[in-house]
Order: structure tokens, then C-alpha cells, then sequence
């Protein structure tokens, strides 16, 4: 037992040694060439830079710049990503709800403690807050929509396991339906945004491309890098915006599916085998 | 209108929280925070308040805020004192136990308070409560009395009184 301990203590030091040296000694393949830190520095030099006003995304979170605007297509197809899985677990529990049956259950006696409860109440409208907060500012600090959204499905989260499903599903009536328009509108959203630039730039009657934030050599309109003297950064506001709201909806929607008892989803499954 | 209010109040220390997170109060974060803060309170009121009047009673307020120094100021550091002379005793005088503690108050907000104070403070953790039989239990590293009453008189008294003038 004793001896077993030693040699887990042992095993933890000589793997941090031995990483350690197989690092000096470029044991884990070469270090990356020093040739590509120009590309981190000339994202660094041009994210919030008004003298290069081709180049500059008017955001000093060059992160976010990077995700929605230098690879801004690139997070498109990621958003989709996401939200296909979402539609493959709605395909597979397609049918299943609790949108009835609430009547006669004595909801207040699920869940947890009083004490639990109420500290969950105070909880909520704070964790809505801050998460909006992270996702209204990813253009500003670090985080950003999806960041903000996963932070923001917490409050949910947290009242089906401290309150149960029935109490979201019969109490706060966040059905699975509203989730789904919710999720719907945050993406048209995120499409809007996408196409914004381009539209503006048809019915003026000048370049545009898709995905355009600010203007460019060739399409010199552009979406407004500040509203009131308070940095927008143009289309990143909006994406954060609506990828909140997206992606709330989304993770809530998931949570609110795998958390319908068992029971519940065996009585729809069984009707299905039998036609019903 | 008593959503409404229930709103606002919630609204409020939303937006509070909003601006100090956020870490600025420039006019983006003001005017965000105004409409993050009404949707959220808007959203959260059945859930967060019952009685929104108390919140325009100013001296909960200043029994918050009395309440917040003393109990960090005072009854944290006894406790904290405390345990460390239990732990630092060669002896180690400790005499472990579950007691019942009776409370009075009725608010939800009121009870959460006691429980959280005695949990926070090292030594007393509560690890249960009795709505109906209006009880905490509560594990105490010094059982000195196991009496409800004279417990209550141990732990909770001063987390009890400032409770109620807070909440109830």
C-alpha cells in the first residue's frame, strides 16, 4: 500500500522530467518554425488598427476577430456543426415530450432542499447576466456568443436538477417548442449577419462580398465599426449576439431532452413499434 | 403591475452585477446592461421574488449591509480563530455531532441566510433542513449542548436575528 504510493509519486516525477527533457531536446518533433509567429503579429498589428483601414477589424479582442471575421466562414460552418447535432438528438427523440401529463403531480415536492431552492432562485437572473455580459463583450475581452450561451444554459441546467423537469417544463413553461424558435431566430440571425454587408451593398449598388465586415479595397462599404463612440466592431457585436441566444436555446434544449425521465420516453418508443 | 415590480427589483441587482462584471461603466455597458438587466428581470420575477415591496424598504438595505461587515468582520473571524485553536491543540478537543436547530423566521431568503451563515463559518455545517418542523441540522464540531433551544442560542442567534430584519 505504502510502497504503492511511493511509486505513483515516483511515476508523476519521472514523466515531468522526462517530458521535460524530451522537450530541450526536441524529442516531441521541431518546434514550430519561427517564420509563422509573423502571421500572430500581423493579426496583432491589424485587429484594431485604423491606419491600415483594409486590413483592421476596429476589435481589440483579436481572438474574436480571428473566429468572426479573418476565419469568420470557418466559425459558420463550426455554428452548423453544432446545431446539426442538436438536430440529430431532436430526430432521435423526436416525439418525446412532456408538454402533458403535468396535472396532479405536486411539483413543489421534487428536487432538493428549501435550502438549495432558494439559493438557485438568487442564482439564475445572476447567471443570465454575467453570461450575457461575457457575450455582449466578445468583441471587447476575452469570450464572446458561444462562450456567453454555454455560460448562460447553466441557469436552466441548474433549476432540472435542483427543481426537477417538471418544474421548468409545467412552472416556467420553457417548453421544448419555445427552445426551438429561440434557436431558429438566433441562427437567422447569425445568416442575417453574414449576408448584411452584401445586401447593403446591392441596394446601394457597389461591391460587397459575403461575410464582409469592414470595407475593403474592392468593396469599400462596410457594417459601422462604432455606434455613440462605443466600439460595435461591426458584424462581431451581432454574431455574439445572436450565437447567445443560439446557442442558450440549443444547450437548454439538449439538457431539457435527456433530462425526460426514462419511463417517459419508453411510453413513446413502444407506441411507435406498435404503430400506434 | 406586480411583475412589474418584481422585475424591476430583480433588474436592479442584475444590472449592478452586469456593471461590475463587466468591469466598466462606459455608455455601452450602461445601456446593455439596462436591457440585459430588464429582460432577465422581466424573465426571472415569478421565479426570484415574492414580495417586491421589500425592496423599496431602505432599511433591509442597511441591515444588509451591517449584517455583510459583522458577520465577515466578527463572527467569520471567531469561528476561523476557533477552529484553528482545535486544530493546532496537541489534543485536538473536538466533540462531533449532529444537533437540531429550531429557527422562526419565514421567508425562504431568511432561511437560506442562516443555513448559509452556519455553513460558512468553519465548524457548523448544515446538512439538512425541516420546512415543516422548522428545523436546520446541523453538524458541530463542539457539541457543548444538544437542547434545540440552547443550541439555537449557540449557533444561529445573531445569523436568526439579522435574518429577519433583512428578509422576513
Amino acid at each position: 500500500m505504502r510502497l504503492g504510493r511511493y511509486l505513483q509519486a515516483f511515476s508523476l516525477v519521472a514523466l515531468a522530467v522526462l517530458l521535460a527533457v524530451a522537450l530541450t531536446y526536441k524529442g516531441l518533433g521541431d518546434l514550430p518554425n519561427p517564420a509563422v509567429r509573423d502571421l500572430a503579429l500581423w493579426y496583432l498589428y491589424t485587429t484594431l488598427n485604423p491606419e491600415v483601414p483594409n486590413m483592421t477589424v476596429m476589435s481589440p479582442e483579436a481572438v474574436t476577430a480571428i473566429v468572426w471575421d479573418y476565419r469568420g466562414l470557418d466559425t459558420l460552418f463550426e455554428t452548423m456543426v453544432f446545431f446539426l447535432a442538436i438536430v440529430g438528438a431532436l430526430a432521435i427523440m423526436r416525439g418525446i415530450t412532456l408538454n402533458e401529463g403535468g396535472e396532479g403531480l405536486h411539483i413543489e415536492r421534487y428536487g432538493l432542499s428549501l435550502i438549495t431552492k432558494t439559493a438557485t432562485k438568487l442564482l439564475v437572473p445572476l447567471i443570465i447576466g454575467v453570461s450575457a455580459s461575457i457575450a455582449l463583450h466578445g468583441h471587447l475581452t476575452p469570450g464572446g456568443g458561444f462562450q456567453g450561451g454555454s455560460a448562460a444554459a447553466v441557469a436552466p441546467l441548474l433549476v432540472l436538477v435542483i427543481f426537477s423537469t417538471y418544474y421548468v417544463v409545467f412552472k416556467l413553461r420553457l417548453s421544448e417548442l419555445s427552445m426551438i424558435s429561440l434557436r431558429t431566430l438566433g441562427l437567422m440571425g447569425i445568416y442575417m449577419t453574414s449576408f448584411a454587408t452584401l445586401i447593403l451593398g446591392l441596394v446601394i449598388g457597389v461591391n460587397a462580398y459575403i461575410f464582409q465586415n469592414m470595407p475593403k479595397a474592392n468593396a469599400f462599404i462596410g457594417l459601422p465599426p462604432a455606434l455613440g463612440g462605443s466600439l460595435i466592431s461591426g458584424t462581431l457585436f451581432f454574431f455574439n449576439l445572436f450565437e447567445f441566444f443560439a446557442v442558450a436555446a440549443g444547450f437548454t434544449l439538449v439538457f431539457i431532452l435527456l433530462s425526460i425521465p426514462e419511463v417517459k420516453a419508453r411510453e413513446v418508443l413502444k407506441g411507435e413499434e406498435h404503430g400506434h | 403591475m406586480e411583475r412589474l415590480g418584481k422585475a424591476l427589483g430583480v433588474g436592479l441587482v442584475v444590472f449592478i452585477v452586469y456593471v461590475i462584471f463587466s468591469g466598466s461603466a462606459s455608455p455601452y455597458d450602461l445601456i446593455t446592461g439596462a436591457l440585459v438587466a430588464g429582460a432577465t428581470g422581466f424573465l426571472t420575477a415569478n421565479l426570484t421574488v415574492d414580495k417586491p415591496i421589500k425592496f423599496l424598504q431602505l432599511q433591509r438595505l442597511a441591515w444588509l449591509l451591517t449584517y455583510a461587515v459583522r458577520y465577515f468582520f466578527i463572527d467569520e473571524v471567531k469561528a476561523h480563530v476557533d477552529v484553528m485553536r482545535r486544530i493546532l491543540h496537541p489534543r485536538m478537543p473536538i466533540n462531533p455531532g449532529i444537533v437540531k436547530v429550531p429557527y422562526e423566521v419565514q421567508s425562504d431568503y431568511a432561511i437560506l441566510t442562516i443555513a448559509n451563515s452556519i455553513t460558512n463559518t468553519p465548524g457548523t455545517v448544515v446538512v439538512d433542513v425541516d420546512p415543516e418542523g422548522k428545523a436546520l441540522y446541523v453538524h458541530w464540531i463542539d457539541v457543548k449542548v444538544t437542547e434545540p433551544d440552547k443550541v439555537r442560542e449557540e449557533v444561529s442567534k445573531v445569523f436568526e436575528k439579522f435574518a429577519r430584519r433583512i428578509f422576513d
